[in-house]
C-alpha cells in the first residue's frame, strides 16, 4: 500500500481580508503549496477542499472546484468537505486515504475560510438543533467542561490562563499568526468575561485565512526533491453521544488519540511536538490528558509547570495555536499540519524545536449531546 | 380573535420538547425503548441500539446540577443577558441533559444543587415572537441555600 507523505505546504497569514474573496484566499494557498512541492497542476490527481461557513455566509457551493481551477486543476475528482472545525483535517484524512488506496498518486488539500464579516456572531452546532435553541453556544460547552475540571481536579483559572499566555509567547515567532504580542496571566484574567470562567483572551478569535498541502505517495515524492514528511497515521472519529457524558474526561478525544497511536505504532513519549485544537484554554488542557501527555486531571499543572512550552517536555502549539494564530475554521486543520511539517523540516525559524522528528496534529469540531461530532489526529515523522 | 392571553398559549421552543403534566408540574418529552430498556432525551426516531421506534416517555425534570455556566456575551434568540445554562443529572432516568437555568438563580448556582423543571416565557421563537422555553430552577427547600 503506498504510504502518503506531505510534499508541499502553503498558507497565507491568518488575518482579516475584507477586500478578498474566499476563492482568492484559497487559490493563493494552493499556488504556494504547488510551488513548494515543485509540481505542475497537471500532476494533481484529486482535490479536497475544506470550508465550513462559506455556504451559510455567502450562499456559495462547490467552492473547491472554483479554487482549484484558479491553479489549473480540472477534470480530476474534487470533493468539498464540511466537518465543522475539522473540515481541514478531514480533507487531509481523505487525501491521505486516496493516496494510500492508490486512487491518486498526488492530491491537493486546501482549507479556506472567510468569516470576518459583520454579524457573524458565535459558532453554534446549528440553529435547528434543540440545544442551540436552548442557548448552547460553543464557548458555553467548553465553560461547562472547565467548571467540572476545576471541581474534580482542582484546576485553577490561573492555570487555564497559562495556556493563553504560552500560546501567545509561541506566536511571537510565527509570522502567519494573527496575534503575536505577549499577554500575562493578569491580562488574560482581566479580559471581558465571555462565559464563566472563560474570558475573551481564552477564546480563539475568528479569522480569514487559507492553507494547502500537497499529499503524494512516497515513491512520487522521491522524484520531487523536496523534504517529504511521512504520514504515520491519520484517523477520524465521531462522537458517542450517549448519556451521561463525562465532561471532564472526554471519551471521544481519548479514543481517537489512542487509535492514532495504535495505527502509528508510537506513543506520547515519541512526540517532539503537538498542534492541538485549543479553541478555548480548557480545550488544550483536556487534550493534553486525552493525548496522554500527562495523567488525567493533571493538565492544569502540566501547563503551569512549563511542560507544554517551547523548551519544555512536549511543546504544544508552537505555532501559537488557534488562540493566537486565529481560527479560520476550514483552514485550521490544514495549518496545524503545516506547522508540524515546518518543524520536522527544520524550517520553523525562531520557534524551531531542535531535532524534531515526530509531531501530532489534533483537531476537533462540532457539538452534539455534550460530545464532539468530529475528532482527528495525525502523526507525522521525518 | 380568540387568542388566549395566558402564558400557556405561547408556543414552546423547541417544539414538543416538554409538556405540562398537571399537578406534578412539567415533564420532559423523552423516549423509552422497552426492548433495550433505555430512556432517551429528546425522544429519538429510532432506538440507537435496536432501531425499534421508542415509545413516548414523560421524564421527570427533577435533578441536580452537574455543571453550569453564565453566558455573558451577546445572547441568541432574545434570551436575557446574561443567561445561565448547565447540564442536569436527572434523578429518575439517570440521563445527563443540557438545559437553560433560571435567570433568577444566577449567583446562587452550584454544582450538586437540586433543580426542578419549569416552562415559562423566555426569549423569542424563530419568528421573533414571544415563546416559552423549558428551564431548570433551584429547588431550594428550606435550609438548602444557607
Amino acid at each position: 500500500m503506498p504510504r502518503p507523505v506531505v510534499a508541499g505546504v502553503g498558507m497565507i497569514p491568518f488575518a482579516k481580508y475584507p477586500q478578498r474573496t474566499l476563492v482568492d484566499l484559497g487559490a493563493e494557498a494552493a499556488f504556494l503549496a504547488l510551488k513548494d512541492a515543485g509540481v505542475a497542476p497537471g500532476r494533481v490527481e484529486a482535490g479536497f477542499f475544506a470550508n465550513a461557513v462559506g455556504s451559510r455566509l455567502f450562499g456559495d457551493s462547490t467552492i473547491g472546484q472554483n479554487v482549484l481551477w484558479e491553479v489549473g486543476i480540472n477534470r480530476v475528482p474534487v470533493v468539498n468537505v464540511e466537518n465543522a472545525c475539522t473540515s481541514g483535517s478531514t480533507a487531509f484524512y481523505l487525501a491521505c486515504n486516496a493516496v494510500a488506496a492508490g486512487q491518486a498518486e498526488m492530491a491537493l488539500v486546501v482549507g479556506a475560510e472567510k468569516m470576518c464579516v459583520p454579524e457573524f456572531g458565535l459558532i453554534n452546532s446549528g440553529e435547528s438543533e434543540w440545544d442551540t435553541q436552548l442557548g448552547l453556544v460553543a464557548p458555553a460547552s467548553f465553560a461547562l467542561r472547565a467548571q467540572r475540571h476545576m471541581l474534580e481536579f482542582g484546576t485553577t483559572v490561573e492555570q487555564m490562563a497559562q495556556v493563553a499566555v504560552k500560546n501567545r509567547a509561541h506566536a511571537a515567532g510565527n509570522p502567519v499568526a494573527m496575534f503575536r504580542d505577549p499577554v500575562t496571566v493578569e491580562d488574560v484574567l482581566a479580559a471581558p468575561m465571555i462565559v464563566d470562567p472563560l474570558t475573551r483572551l481564552q477564546c480563539c478569535p475568528i479569522a480569514d485565512g487559507a492553507a494547502a498541502l500537497v499529499v503524494c505517495s512516497e515513491a512520487v515524492a522521491r522524484g520531487l526533491g523536496t523534504a517529504a514528511v511521512r504520514v504515520e497515521a491519520v484517523v477520524l472519529g465521531t462522537g458517542g453521544y450517549e448519556s451521561p457524558q463525562d465532561l471532564a474526561r472526554w471519551e471521544t478525544d481519548y479514543r481517537v488519540c489512542a487509535q492514532a497511536y495504535e495505527k502509528a505504532g508510537l506513543g506520547p513519549e515519541d512526540l517532539d511536538l503537538v498542534e492541538c485544537h485549543d479553541a478555548f484554554t480548557i480545550s488544550e488542557i483536556l487534550h493534553y490528558e486525552a493525548l496522554g501527555l500527562c495523567p488525567p486531571g493533571e493538565g492544569g499543572r502540566f501547563v503551569a509547570q512549563g511542560h507544554a512550552s517551547l523548551g519544555g517536555r512536549v511543546p504544544v502549539n508552537p505555532s501559537g495555536g488557534l488562540l493566537s494564530r486565529g481560527h479560520p475554521v476550514g483552514a485550521t486543520g490544514v495549518a496545524q499540519v503545516i506547522e508540524i511539517v515546518a518543524q520536522l523540516r527544520g524550517q520553523a525559524g525562531s520557534r524551531q524545536i531542535a531535532g524534531a522528528k515526530v509531531g501530532l496534529a489534533h483537531c476537533m469540531g462540532g457539538d452534539k449531546a455534550g460530545d464532539t461530532k468530529s475528532c482527528t489526529a495525525a502523526i507525522l515523522s521525518i | 380573535m380568540h387568542i388566549d392571553n395566558q402564558q400557556d398559549a405561547l408556543p414552546l421552543v423547541p417544539a414538543g420538547i416538554a409538556a405540562e403534566a398537571g399537578e406534578t408540574g412539567p415533564v420532559l418529552a423523552g423516549g423509552h425503548c422497552p426492548h433495550c430498556r433505555r430512556d432517551f432525551f429528546p425522544r429519538p426516531r429510532h432506538c440507537p441500539q435496536c432501531l425499534r421506534p421508542p415509545e413516548a416517555r414523560p421524564l421527570s425534570g427533577d435533578g441536580v446540577i452537574y455543571s453550569y455556566t453564565v453566558v455573558r456575551t451577546r445572547a441568541p434568540f432574545g434570551l436575557p443577558q446574561p443567561y445561565a445554562v448547565g447540564f442536569i443529572d436527572l434523578s429518575q432516568s439517570g440521563l445527563r441533559i443540557f438545559g437553560l437555568l433560571d435567570q433568577g438563580d444566577i449567583g446562587r448556582l452550584a454544582i450538586g444543587k437540586a433543580v426542578r423543571l419549569n416552562l415559562g416565557p423566555l426569549g423569542m421563537d424563530g419568528k421573533g415572537g414571544p415563546c416559552r422555553r423549558p428551564y431548570f430552577s433551584l429547588a431550594e427547600r428550606e435550609g438548602d441555600d444557607a
